[in-house]
Formats: structure tokens, C-alpha cells, sequence
């Protein structure tokens, strides 16, 4: 039987991860550079993207800019079509739309600023990202671009409705464009994390531990490493039948 | 090769119809082979071959094989 990464045909070319260096971004960096796959990785932090290149192995070309930044976004895709074209780059394959932030504050005290800034980060940039990125893809008629949502966004959670709806609108257009850009061979998916120990979540205390868990079926948090595998397989030419959907990774989470 | 051999290729490819039908009269939506689809594997084969990076608006506009030429024009793609 083969195994996902033998079928990787990511090896042969090359993917873009925005929010590169949170917890989840640098998973997916490592797991993807692992595979032999040339990782453009975008980050707002120049010391985090040189760490992230220091520390992993593969070939990962740093990009650093504001994902709400149009002018910036543009840029970076002109420096990524020139640089695919290098033989130990490769073409544009896969793009994973990581990037995000979570505000929470309740109805009343969700400023108009909040609520377009989470829609910035969490929507619209990567729509910007979507837009480009299919455009470089379109040429070769085969890619593939993961949105990370939530499961915030899918069901709902009391304090958190400015960002549920940034993500419920990244699963809408997940959706739509899966249907839009299958004729050119583009696939579009999703996945939805639950409760993940990152810097995010180092917070939380016992207590507030016990309470989350207690609505996951699974009694327990997930890992970066879980939510890079996921990704990873849908970018991957192991899942060239899926598109349009959202995957949870999340141990069955009722937020 | 000459801008205006390039454009015609990129054309053929894009749309996979016959080079001589590329003239400057095509126009979108006016054969069934360019629609919106292949729309956008033009412009990225557009993009490609001439090096440059449209703005979506200029997308929107080209709407012709000459109002293509008007646009890569400003890329300072000359014809």
C-alpha cells in the first residue's frame, strides 16, 4: 500500500503558509520542508521567519509582510512568480491560508474597528491570497489551497461573534471557490481546529482546561502536528477526490 | 519571437483554439471556448509569459484580444 507522502507530488513544487510562524504555521512548514516540498513561508516577524528558517531542515524561503496589506500581499505573489520558476523552487501547488486572529469581546463591546479587523485578517486577506495564488496555479491546471476556519466559525460560541463570522465567511467562500475553480483543476478545502495547545492556548489554566475538555468527546486538546498532518493530506494528491469540505480536527468539539 | 507571436500563442494555448483566430476583434464570452474558466488560465498564462502581475481591475477589462494589447500596454508590453 502507499503510504500519503509517497504519492506527495508536492515534492515537485512548491507551497505557500501564511502565519508561518505561529504554532500550527511552523508545524505545517516543518511537515511540508520533511516531504522535500520548497515551503514559501509568510510571517510578520522578520527574528521569527530566521528562526523558522534556522531551525528547519528543508528548503524555506522567508517572506515577510502583513497579510492585511494589499500592496504587501501583491508583492510577495510577484516575487513567488519569479521565483517558481527556478528549477529547486518549483511551481505554485498549494496555498494554506493560516494566518488569523481571535478577538473575543461581546456584542456590545465589538467596535465597528474590531469587527474589520477581524474580517481583515480572517477573510479577507486570505480571499487576496485565494485570488492570487489560483491565478499563478491556473497556467498548470492543478493545485490545491487549505483554509484553516474554526470550529468557532462553524457552530458558534458566545463572546467570539466577530471572529465566528471572519471564519464562517472563509468556509462560505472554501465552498464556492471549490466549485468555481475545480474546472481548472484547483481544489479547495478547509479545516477546522478545536482546542490546540499552542502559544494561544498556553494560557489557560487547569480549571479552564477541564471545562474545555469536557465538551470534547475525546477529553483531550489536539496538536499543531494534528492539524499540519490534515492540511497536509489536503494539499496532498492523496485527496485529489475531496474538495469543497471542511475537516475538523478538533476530538469531536461542541464549543 | 516577437510580443505580438507571444500574444498569439498565449491566446492559442489559453483558450485551445486555432492561432489564426486570435485576431484583434476576439472578443470574450464570444466563443464558447472563452469563458470565464478560461479566462483565468489566460491571465495567468498572460502573466506568464510576459512577466507581468495584472490588477484585477485590468482583468476585468479585457475583454478582447485588442483591449488586451491596450492593457499589457501599461505593463510597458509593447506591440
Amino acid at each position: 500500500m502507499t503510504s500519503p507522502s509517497e504519492q506527495l507530488s508536492l515534492r515537485d513544487g512548491s507551497v505557500l503558509v501564511t502565519g508561518a510562524t505561529g504554532g500550527i504555521g511552523r508545524a505545517i512548514v516543518e511537515l511540508l520542508s520533511k516531504r522535500g516540498t520548497t515551503v514559501f513561508a509568510a510571517g510578520r516577524s522578520k527574528a521569527a521567519l530566521e528562526a523558522l528558517v534556522e531551525s528547519t531542515s528543508g528548503h524555506v524561503i522567508p517572506l515577510q509582510y502583513d497579510v492585511t496589506d494589499e500592496k504587501s500581499v501583491k508583492e510577495a505573489f510577484r516575487s513567488i512568480q519569479k521565483q517558481q520558476l527556478e528549477p529547486n523552487v518549483g511551481m505554485l501547488v498549494g496555498l494554506v491560508n493560516n494566518a488569523g486572529e481571535m478577538k473575543e469581546a461581546p456584542l456590545l463591546a465589538s467596535n465597528m474597528d474590531l469587527l474589520k479587523h477581524q474580517l481583515n485578517v480572517n477573510f479577507l486577506s486570505a480571499y487576496q491570497h485565494m485570488q492570487l495564488a489560483s491565478r499563478l496555479m491556473a497556467r498548470s491546471r492543478h493545485g490545491a489551497i487549505v483554509n484553516v476556519v474554526s470550529q468557532i466559525g462553524e457552530q458558534g460560541n458566545a463572546g467570539l461573534s466577530a471572529y465566528a463570522a471572519s471564519k464562517a465567511a472563509l468556509t462560505g467562500a472554501t465552498k464556492s471557490l471549490a466549485k468555481e475553480l475545480a474546472p481548472i483543476g484547483i481544489r479547495v478545502n478547509a479545516v477546522a481546529p478545536g482546542f490546540i495547545e499552542t502559544e494561544l492556548t498556553a494560557h489557560y489554566d487547569d480549571a479552564q482546561r477541564e471545562r474545555i475538555f469536557s465538551r470534547i468527546a475525546l477529553k483531550k486538546a489536539g496538536s499543531a502536528e494534528l492539524v499540519a498532518q490534515a492540511i497536509v493530506f489536503l494539499l496532498d494528491d492523496a485527496s485529489n477526490y475531496t474538495t469543497g469540505h471542511v475537516l475538523p480536527v478538533d476530538g469531536l468539539f461542541q464549543p | 519571437m516577437s510580443n505580438q507571436e507571444k500574444l498569439v500563442q498565449a491566446f492559442s494555448d489559453a483558450l485551445g483554439i486555432a492561432q489564426d483566430l486570435v485576431q484583434d476583434t476576439l472578443e470574450y464570452n464570444t466563443i464558447k471556448e472563452w469563458d470565464s474558466t478560461a479566462h483565468m488560465v489566460l491571465i495567468s498564462e498572460l502573466e506568464t509569459v510576459f512577466d507581468v502581475m495584472l490588477d484585477t481591475d485590468d482583468i476585468i477589462d479585457m475583454s478582447s484580444v485588442a483591449k488586451a494589447k491596450s492593457i499589457l500596454g501599461k505593463y510597458d508590453v509593447t506591440f
